[in-house]
């Protein structure tokens, strides 16, 4: 009880596991498109992104640099969906 | 089509822009599954929260179960800044009103707090004890009375950004935090530093912190930008933006 | 390598799902065999959202790969039990032939096998990671091909192995699927399989080589996916080729 034992690492995923909230908001499949992060240029399927911060939301980044490319969040008032961090999607 | 008008605003908004939140709200079609009735929602037989068990309820703000454990939540990886770098800083408009290395922090008067913290996500955590300097004495050590704006945004490694009313850091509301149950606080758990705002729901309590800038207006940190409610006061059950 | 599917999906829409039979794999693991009125289908390593709702109104949400193929009539879900996990205690211990819960999917295109795609096929499982890969195995299995496959499977002990008779059977009929175990930390009295943990050794050795392109998935803890990826790169495997899916603690998703 004294102590941060248990699970101290922050959960990391791959995007696929996002792929249940994204699916709420995009009508194509989303975990297969390509995505192109605008900090380094590198282009990944959206299921291979590094997904961060389940269970508040998806957020999505970039497995080369960890820049985040794509944020989701579903709230009782909508979804939110953030994909500055993408120069392209490409579905 | 809602591809392509995002994507439209996004080659159209200044990336820089990304911090404050140049976030799309999509609007869904249908109603959300919280607020179907009860009777609609089928009960899965025997399921109980395994939470329920240590429920001490006049402590806990609504919608709240108890946990044992410290669940780890961070919205990118873990930053691995040594000590030797690490500065906290006071900032206003342009100019630092304040900076100290990681001796000079700890050189400050510490304060230990014993309190409850409360997760969105559900959890609290009863009767944890933090240690760290108050924001009183960080205005305190740079001289100042009062704080000179009335918000905060706080910057952190890894980007991450959250914002509180100087109100609800002063009086001893806020500190910034370098010890958990008197060890260090762990790297995954927001060290060596992490803002300490307890009253409000954790997320405000951001981890690796090394800026707090004064702003004249309220702007949104990251999950506020993102649908969450721009205050967060648990007892209010303000989760999310429009709570 | 990468699959585009340009097509659009189906809505993902909450169904109940009726558990019709709970097969005790190992000590701390079960399968949940449902019915799922209205399944249409899924593809192998695709996954399904479920849902618990208590009587006082609260809700737990995790997610399960589904460890059958889709030539089976019931869906198939495999649960380890985590210690004071949440939900997976509850699928593990409480849950009856009967009972019903919420359950919508099937979901993610991208951690994906069907025999379309050809081989070779190279699976890396840790622990309950197996799930997903069994039901590429599986579906391999439904439909008679004998694309060149490989499982390299780590578990604590014997005990530990999910699937292990299911897996000895599909082996000794078919020799183009080889199953190499290793157990990490018990071995049993006489065992000449390997005994440790998943290194560029025990990859290197039992492998397929890059020249030969295989279609590789790894799936299972965190720390096991991303040591053995960062491996199989080292050994000259394109990043592209790797498909990883990491379990959380209890199926945790956003």
């Amino acid at each position: 009880m004294g102590t941060m034992t248990g699970n101290d690492s922050a959960l990391v995923l791959d995007g696929n596991a996002a792929a249940g909230l994204l699916q709420e908001i995009f009508v194509l499949e989303i975990t297969t498109a390509q995505i192109q992060c605008e900090a380094c240029g590198s282009t990944e399927a959206v299921g291979s992104l590094r997904l961060h911060a389940a269970p508040m939301g998806a957020v999505l980044r970039c497995p080369h640099c960890d820049a985040s490319l794509m944020t989701a969040v579903r709230t009782p008032h909508g979804r939110w969906l953030q994909i500055t961090g993408a120069r392209c999607l490409k579905f | 089509m809602i591809l392509r008008q995002l994507y439209g605003a996004c080659l159209l908004g200044n990336p820089e822009d990304a911090g404050n939140g140049a976030s799309f709200f999509v609007r869904s079609a249908t109603p959300e599954e919280s607020i179907i009735s009860m009777a609609q929602t089928p009960i899965s037989r025997g399921f109980r929260s395994r939470r329920q068990e240590q429920t001490s309820k006049d402590r806990l703000p609504p919608g709240q179960y108890v946990t044992t454990d410290f669940p780890v939540l961070s919205a990118g990886p873990t930053p691995q800044t040594k000590l030797e770098d690490w500065s906290l800083a006071l900032q206003l408009g342009g100019s630092l009103l304040g900076k100290w290395s990681w001796a000079e922090f700890e050189a400050l008067p510490q304060t230990t707090i014993k309190t409850d913290i409360h997760c969105v996500t559900k959890w609290s955590k009863l009767d944890t004890t933090w240690q760290g300097v108050t924001f009183d004495d960080l205005l305190t050590a740079v001289g100042l009375a009062e704080p000179p704006e009335p918000y905060v945004m706080a910057h952190c490694d890894g980007g991450y950004t959250t914002n509180v009313p100087v109100e609800d850091l002063v009086g001893g509301k806020g500190m910034v935090v370098t010890r958990y149950e008197g060890f260090p606080i762990a790297l995954a758990h927001g060290g060596p530093a992490r803002l300490f705002v307890p009253h409000l729901y954790f997320w405000k309590s951001a981890k690796w912190v090394r800026r707090l800038r004064f702003m004249e207006e309220d702007e949104r940190g990251f999950w506020e930008s993102l649908g969450y409610h721009n205050y967060g006061d648990p007892w209010k059950e303000q989760r999310y933006d429009g709570d | 390598m990468i699959e585009t599917r340009a097509a659009p999906v189906r809505r993902l829409e909450w169904q109940l799902a009726e558990v019709r039979e709970i097969i005790v794999e190992t000590f701390r693991v079960k399968s949940l065999l449902l019915h799922v009125p209205g399944w249409r289908g899924h593809l192998p390593g695709q996954h399904v959202d479920i849902r618990l709702t208590a009587e006082d109104g609260y809700q737990a949400q995790r997610s399960y790969s589904i460890a059958s193929p889709p030539e089976d009539e019931l869906l198939a879900l495999t649960v380890e039990k985590v210690d004071n996990g949440e939900v997976s205690p509850y699928l593990v211990e409480d849950l009856r032939a009967g009972d019903q819960f919420e359950l919508r999917g099937p979901i993610g295109g991208y951690f994906v096998w069907t025999v379309a795609m050809r081989g070779p096929l190279w699976l890396v499982a840790g622990g309950s990671g197996i799930a997903p890969l069994m039901a590429m195995l599986r579906h391999r299995c439904r439909r008679k091909v004998r694309t060149r496959a490989l499982l390299l499977y780590s578990s604590r002990s014997l005990e530990d192995v999910i699937y292990r008779e299911e897996l000895d059977a599909m082996a000794r009929c078919d020799p183009e699927l080889r199953v190499v175990n290793t157990l990490t930390r018990k071995q049993p009295e006489g065992w000449t399989g390997r005994r440790r943990r998943i290194d560029k050794e025990l990859l290197a050795e039992v492998c397929f080589p890059p020249d030969q392109n295989p279609k590789i998935f790894v799936c299972g803890p965190t720390s096991l996916v991303e040591a053995v990826s960062r491996l199989l790169v080292e050994l000259g495997h394109d990043p592209l080729t790797i498909k990883t899916e990491r379990f959380g603690p209890s199926g945790w998703a956003p």
